[in-house]
């Protein structure tokens, strides 16, 4: 089984998984890393390019990592989206506890 | 004051109509119905909300804001505006349920996610609280464009405020959010165009930079110091610096006067002479931390701002700095752990401690803990009201994610192009100690280093901010109004059209309500409602996340959080320090206070109380899929059949 999964059923997408977490760690290290790298960049630090083009790496990484299971879970959950929709006006108007 | 060429008026006049234009276009689109109205129709790509997100929080006042601590913390003020960064976890998790429960609005989810009389109670709450809020930020932006335009145009102060909100109000009252998104979308790259533009002039003004972290080197060191008040007319004062790992006075200065006078032109002349002593190079060899300011000859005017200025010693990281008023037999602290020389402003990790200083590693801590981590929750930050409107206007779960990441990540890497040039603009005015000075900081850059014919560009991307910010708010608080009140209590069966037009009427009584609260917000109501923000943060940033990861946490939970924090912020910040009951805690120390109270209240009232009905929380789960602990949920939807055993 590959470290990350990138084949996914409507069914195991709905859930949490590893891959979850592993593009949550990238997501965070890419906001640390785009906003200091970006403001010693500008001032042509050489630390400060080094650190930006770890926060590029880490976002390609993350949507590497998060782009399939994002597809399954969209798609799959269009195809219910307007029942939702229809459920969401009977709140609305207080039918649902008639 | 500034005068207009020519050109900078077409800039100006071009960008304007551009704006009426997209209000007209999109007129189609925005009275259809009141989800094309509030949501553009649940249609839009990632790439629109994202450029929402980064132009609605990019406002007359965030170059302010971001200034004022740039200036004063160096690259380590930039954490001060990391608190965006709840979005790195919630584009993963809150923003993908909030965006497939469909709810509206946060108040429209709490009916969602939770059932009977505690929903109805949270909707009304959150739904009015919401309007308030939106109303106040719109006066607090509105007031800050009327003040830049005072500045810049010596106009009165209502005037900028009524020009450029209603401008925004035009369009966004005729197209609804189709107007605002659309709009948002150019006022977006013609802002990120600009400050960028600026910034460059800003750090090339400063010598480029190469000479800025040259300057930042060889400059001495300082200490802001707000001057006491002083009952009578002149008073004698001393400052020294101390060698805080030994105790030791390193240097102090001659005495000097302290006189309550209120003296502009005097002050002005202090400065000039605070900013010979910072780029003094001649201190710098044999007069290792001797105080160069203030001098015997110094006036300094009580209340008002300064630096403390001493030669650098490279010998130690930090020194304390204190004061006296009796010829030194007793001493104030003024700074704990203050750095030595001015390099400390290029790294970004320049903590004053694990606990002392203005900048302690506990503060950091918190501060990341609180934005991290509160991307698990929803409303964790006042900015998640805004970011809920475009999670569900993004067309799909996926466009929904990239939009909030992206739009953030957008804000982030502007607070650090406007970091650059606030670094060059200090290394040119290294004196400055009054805030209200130096957070003007990156309009300054713009206004007196762009060249003629750019001013009316720079304003125009002024005028960008600030009607981003506007119409997000505008839109937003009508649909509180329209969705939250009148469609859920007033009038369920009314029709799309009647919807649209009360979205319309709702848009004037938001911009009334702003006009209103901008002309008469003043300092105290500004502490005031800072206050009710920061509020909003400590004790319901806990019960904020467990609402979304927690089954069993129910509405008379999230109830009594939000009721036991309006009294205990109270006695936390204000009343109990002023009985002397509690010493007055660093902001940090208050958020921990305030989180570990309120659970010992909502947690029992969470369990003494009965959980939310299964069939509802059954109903909620299948439909938005939160993660967390909601295994008797689960197990209760797959013996239901609603929902499969996962395989993998």
């Amino acid at each position: 089984m590959p470290i990350i999964q990138r084949e996914w059923t409507p069914e195991s997408a709905d859930e949490m998984h590893k891959e979850d977490w592993f593009a949550i760690i990238f997501s965070v290290i890419a906001y640390i890393a785009l906003l200091i790298g970006t403001a010693m960049s500008a001032l042509f630090i050489p630390v400060g390019f080094f650190i930006l083009i770890i926060g590029i790496l880490a976002t390609i990484i993350m949507y590497w990592i998060i782009d399939p299971k994002l597809r399954a879970i969209s798609s799959e959950y269009e195809k219910q989206e307007k029942d939702y929709l229809l459920k969401l006006e009977e709140i609305q108007k207080w039918e649902a506890n008639k | 004051m500034i005068t207009f060429q020519l050109l900078d008026w077409i800039w100006l006049i071009l960008f304007v109509l551009l704006m009426v234009f997209f209000g007209f276009y999109f007129y189609r689109l925005g009275k259809r119905s009141q989800s094309d109205y509030f949501l553009a129709d649940r249609g839009l790509p990632w790439w629109l909300p994202a450029s929402s997100v980064y132009a609605t929080h990019t406002a007359t006042d965030t170059p302010i804001w971001v200034a004022g601590v740039v200036y004063k913390y160096g690259f380590a003020g930039l954490w001060y505006a990391f608190y965006a960064a709840w979005c790195a976890i919630s584009a993963f998790v809150s923003t993908r349920i909030f965006r497939r429960s469909l709810a509206y609005s946060q108040a429209e989810w709490q009916t969602l996610r939770f059932g009977e009389l505690g929903a109805e109670l949270l909707r009304g709450w959150i739904a009015g609280w919401s309007v308030f809020m939106n109303m106040f930020i719109l006066g607090w932006v509105g007031i800050a464009m009327g003040k830049l335009c005072a500045m810049l145009f010596g106009w009165d102060l209502y005037v900028g405020l009524l020009i450029f909100t209603a401008i925004g109000a035009v369009y966004v009252y005729t197209s609804g959010y189709w107007g605002v998104v659309m709009a948002d979308f150019q006022q977006g790259v013609i802002a990120l165009l600009v400050i960028i533009i600026v910034s460059v002039y800003g750090v090339v003004a400063a010598g480029g930079p190469t000479a800025i972290i040259s300057k930042l080197d060889s400059y001495n060191s300082t200490c802001e110091w707000k001057v006491p008040d002083v009952s009578s007319s002149n008073v004698t004062a001393v400052v020294r610096i101390i060698d805080p790992e030994l105790g030791t006075e390193l240097s102090r200065s001659a005495p000097f006067t302290i006189s309550g006078q209120e003296d502009e032109a005097l002050f002005r002349k202090t400065e000039e002479k605070v900013r010979a002593s910072v780029v003094d190079e001649a201190s710098k060899t044999d007069q290792r931390s001797k105080v160069l300011f203030p001098d015997a000859n110094s006036v300094l005017l009580a209340n008002h701002g300064y630096n403390i200025v001493w030669a650098k010693s490279n010998e130690r990281k930090f020194v304390d700095v204190e004061f006296s008023l009796d010829n030194g037999m007793t001493w104030d602290l003024i700074a704990k752990n203050q750095f030595e020389g001015q390099s400390w402003r290029l790294n970004p990790m320049s903590f004053t401690g694990m606990f002392e200083g203005q900048f302690p590693v506990a503060w950091f801590i918190t501060m990341m803990i609180i934005a991290l981590i509160g991307g698990f929750g929803m409303g964790t930050a006042i900015d998640w009201y805004t970011e809920a409107q475009r999670i569900q206007s993004a067309k799909t779960v996926r466009d929904a994610s990239y939009s909030i990441w992206a739009g953030t990540a957008l804000v982030l890497i502007r607070n650090s192009i406007w970091a650059a040039a606030i670094l060059g603009f200090f290394v040119l005015n290294p004196h400055l100690g009054q805030s209200g000075d130096y957070e003007m900081a990156w309009y300054r850059v713009g206004f007196e280093y762009l060249p003629v014919g750019m001013v009316g560009f720079l304003f125009a991307g002024i005028i960008a901010i600030h009607l981003s910010t506007v119409s997000t708010h505008l839109n937003l608080g009508a649909m509180y109004i329209t969705r939250d009140f009148y469609h859920h209590y007033i009038n369920p069966e009314a029709s799309e059209q009647k919807l649209v037009s009360v979205g319309r009427v709702s848009t004037i009584i938001i911009l009334i309500g702003s006009f209103i609260f901008g002309l008469i917000i003043g300092e105290e109501i500004t502490a005031w409602l800072i206050f009710a923000l920061w509020i909003m943060a400590a004790g319901v940033w806990l019960p904020n996340i467990l609402q979304v990861i927690w089954w069993r946490f129910n509405s008379w939970g999230f109830l009594s959080a939000w009721i036991a924090n309006l009294g205990l912020s109270w006695l936390v910040v204000w009343i109990l320090p002023s009985f002397g009951v509690i010493p007055e805690l660093p902001d940090y120390l208050q958020f921990w206070a305030l989180f570990v109270l309120n659970g010992m209240i909502y947690l029992p009232v969470t369990f003494l109380t009965k959980p939310e009905n299964m069939d509802h929380l059954v109903s909620y789960y299948v439909m938005s899929r939160p993660i967390g602990f909601w295994g008797p949920v689960r197990a209760e939807a797959i013996k239901q059949g609603l929902i499969k055993p996962s395989k993998t």
